[in-house]
């Protein structure tokens, strides 16, 4: 077996990205788009964890304490504000959201 | 790392440099003591126990404002102190103190709990004064996305009403978008520049001037370019810049008052700080100036365009200030341009950040005595008659909204001289004719709202069922008057003798 190159983590690290990129652009339902807002920052800190190791720092895997840190903080208000409006609302579409307009 | 190392490291944790931060995260986690401590009737205190100890950070910021820290790193690099620091901290300050005192005025028409509203404003405000200050990717980071997420927390406050809930879920849906980008774009520079292949490769690619030193060895790369464009883009969304803006209208209409202020004033400042630390003259982009200055051009050129076209047919008023937000967010994407060449401009851009601090609170505070119950629910034609009934509000609202206007002799028309002066003196001559006719337009629907509340009577609905009633206006307190007052007073000053700020734009 051939030992994965810093080339190959960065085109998984890419390829996550982009999925969650175009997940948030097209997928119509809240609690799709926000796992596809979390595949984005676990594409970048796959990418982190890669450059870390192959350059030879430690700084990208202590970055990846601090953005795992974050992306919880950022689940838990995410999933709240999901919660308390399904219970107005009963519905978590996006083309449902459309109570604010001139 | 040895532990040398670690001993060297820990000697450069001066605790003393960040007190402020410290003694605003203590207040916070104070407010959630008392209300556990006080007894249910004596919980009005803690408004007053958060505005006092905003107030207390303030003045010892001042008394302690040439700090021995000045022009030195801390934190092993992660923060840079500077005047301009200090004077962001100052900014944030005051702006969170205003929104306490709206807060006071708005909050309590809503049936929410009122102290975590105080404790996550003075947590997010400690997390912009790090922000203007970071040196250091992964502390940009870090507060970037503490005042963010406590801002998701703060526009959806009002968590009975489905608007306020509606705008709280679109601005996280947003944020954590662009918070993405923000972070890719970091982790492609920090790779680049640990890349031990190229010249003048770091290992603190994550270091502001290491990531410049890098940038200027190699001014070619195209990865570092990505990575550059990226983080440009998690930026624009967050100060509202198009065409990142989207979100703006519908976020602004649906946060409470308070927290549309904050996020209209204090937020957009945070991101100017951080757009000026990075791509001004010396910044971590400076070296790719051939890519940097062409997008904030073309980003500023559309964002004057669309915010003043956009905010013309608005009859929402937090609309339309959201959206003439959007083209104040352009006039200093314009001074952010200019300070690529001129040091000037960056005074420039503290400069109109401030004038816009004092005009947008006092519309804000106005905005908070004529709005009713529904906060999402404020039409141009609530101000109907405004001028009969209060002619203190009406004429506060006329000196915040014609400073908003840029008309001469108030703070936003100096703020916004001095910018198209450094933006003169950088050669963005085409960009500076786009500016001069956003004004313009600006003009035409900030006087639409004056127009509306001077020269219009209030028309009761023939019948009761044709339309919902205005809101009945509420009261002006007496802080509240005199803070009011001395916003417009501040606004009309500060316009004809600019004094120690233009006293500091030309020391730069």
């Amino acid at each position: 077996m051939i030992p994965a190159s810093l080339h190959t983590y960065l085109v998984a690290s890419v390829a996550l990205f982009a999925i969650g990129l175009l997940g948030v652009l097209i997928r119509r339902n809240t609690l799709v788009v926000f796992m596809c807002l979390e595949l984005m920052l676990v594409a970048s800190t796959l990418a982190l964890v890669a450059f870390s190791r192959f350059n030879g720092t430690l700084d990208g895997n202590v970055f990846v304490f601090f953005i795992l840190t974050v992306a919880a903080a950022e689940v838990a208000v995410g999933l709240a504000l999901i919660v308390a409006l399904f219970r107005r609302r009963q519905t978590v579409q996006i083309d449902a959201l459309n109570s604010l307009k001139n | 790392m040895t532990l040398e190392a670690a001993k060297l490291a820990a000697a450069d944790n001066l605790w003393g440099a960040i007190i402020p931060e410290l003694m605003l995260g203590c207040i916070a986690l104070l407010l959630l003591g008392l209300e556990i401590i006080l007894p249910r009737k004596h919980h009005g205190l803690i408004p007053d126990v958060a505005s006092a100890g905003l107030l207390g950070t303030l003045l010892g910021l001042f008394l302690n404002w040439k700090s021995v820290m000045l022009g030195s790193e801390t934190f092993s690099g992660l923060l840079y102190h500077s005047t301009a620091g200090q004077m962001m901290r100052a900014f944030f300050l005051v702006a969170a103190l205003l929104v306490c005192l709206l807060a006071r005025l708005t909050l309590p028409r809503q049936p929410v709990p009122r102290v975590e509203f105080y404790h996550i404003l003075l947590v997010v405000t400690a997390a912009m004064m790090l922000l203007a200050q970071s040196n250091h990717f992964v502390l940009l980071f870090v507060t970037l996305e503490t005042l963010t997420i406590g801002l998701y927390v703060l526009v959806a406050y009002h968590r009975t009403q489905p608007t306020s809930l509606e705008a709280g879920l679109k601005y996280l849906l947003m944020g954590a978008l662009s918070s993405g980008l923000l972070l890719f774009g970091i982790v492609l520079l920090y790779g680049v520049a640990g890349n031990p292949a190229l010249p003048a490769h770091t290992s603190q690619g994550l270091n502001y001037a290491e990531l410049a030193r890098f940038l200027a060895a190699n001014p070619n790369n195209f990865v570092a370019a990505l990575g550059i464009a990226l983080v440009l883009a998690g930026l624009a969304f967050k100060v509202g810049a198009f065409p990142f803006q989207i979100w703006v209208p519908d976020v602004y209409q649906g946060a409470p008052t308070p927290v549309t202020a904050f996020l209209a004033v204090a937020s957009k400042a945070a991101g100017f700080a951080v757009l000026l630390a990075l791509c001004g003259n010396g910044g971590a982009f400076s070296p790719y100036g051939w890519l940097v200055t062409p997008v904030l051009t073309a980003m500023a050129a559309a964002t004057i365009l669309f915010g003043n076209l956009a905010a013309l047919t608005q009859h929402n008023v937090k609309r339309l200030i959201g959206l003439s937000g959007v083209s104040h967010a352009g006039f200093l994407l314009l001074g952010v341009v200019a300070a690529h060449h001129i040091p000037m401009a960056v005074g420039a851009v503290y400069f109109y950040l401030f004038a816009y601090l004092l005009g947008s609170f006092a519309v804000f505070g106005v905005m908070a005595h004529v709005s009713g119950p529904d906060d999402a629910e404020q039409e141009l034609d609530h101000y109907a008659g405004l001028a009969k009934e209060s002619p203190f509000l009406a004429t506060v609202l006329a000196v915040g909204l014609g400073s908003l206007a840029g008309i001469p002799p108030l703070a936003g028309f100096m703020g916004k001289l001095f910018i198209f002066i450094a933006a003169f003196q950088s050669g963005a001559r085409v960009l500076l004719a786009i500016a001069a006719i956003g004004v313009v337009i600006s003009i035409y629907y900030y006087f639409g709202w004056i127009k509306a509340a001077f020269f219009e009577s209030w028309q009761p609905p023939a019948d009761a069922t044709e339309g919902p009633a205005r809101p009945a206006r509420s009261p002006v307190g007496l802080l509240t008057g005199v803070t009011l007052g001395a916003l417009a007073l501040a606004s009309v000053v500060i316009g004809f003798y600019p004094g120690p700020f233009g006293q500091w734009l030309t020391m730069r």
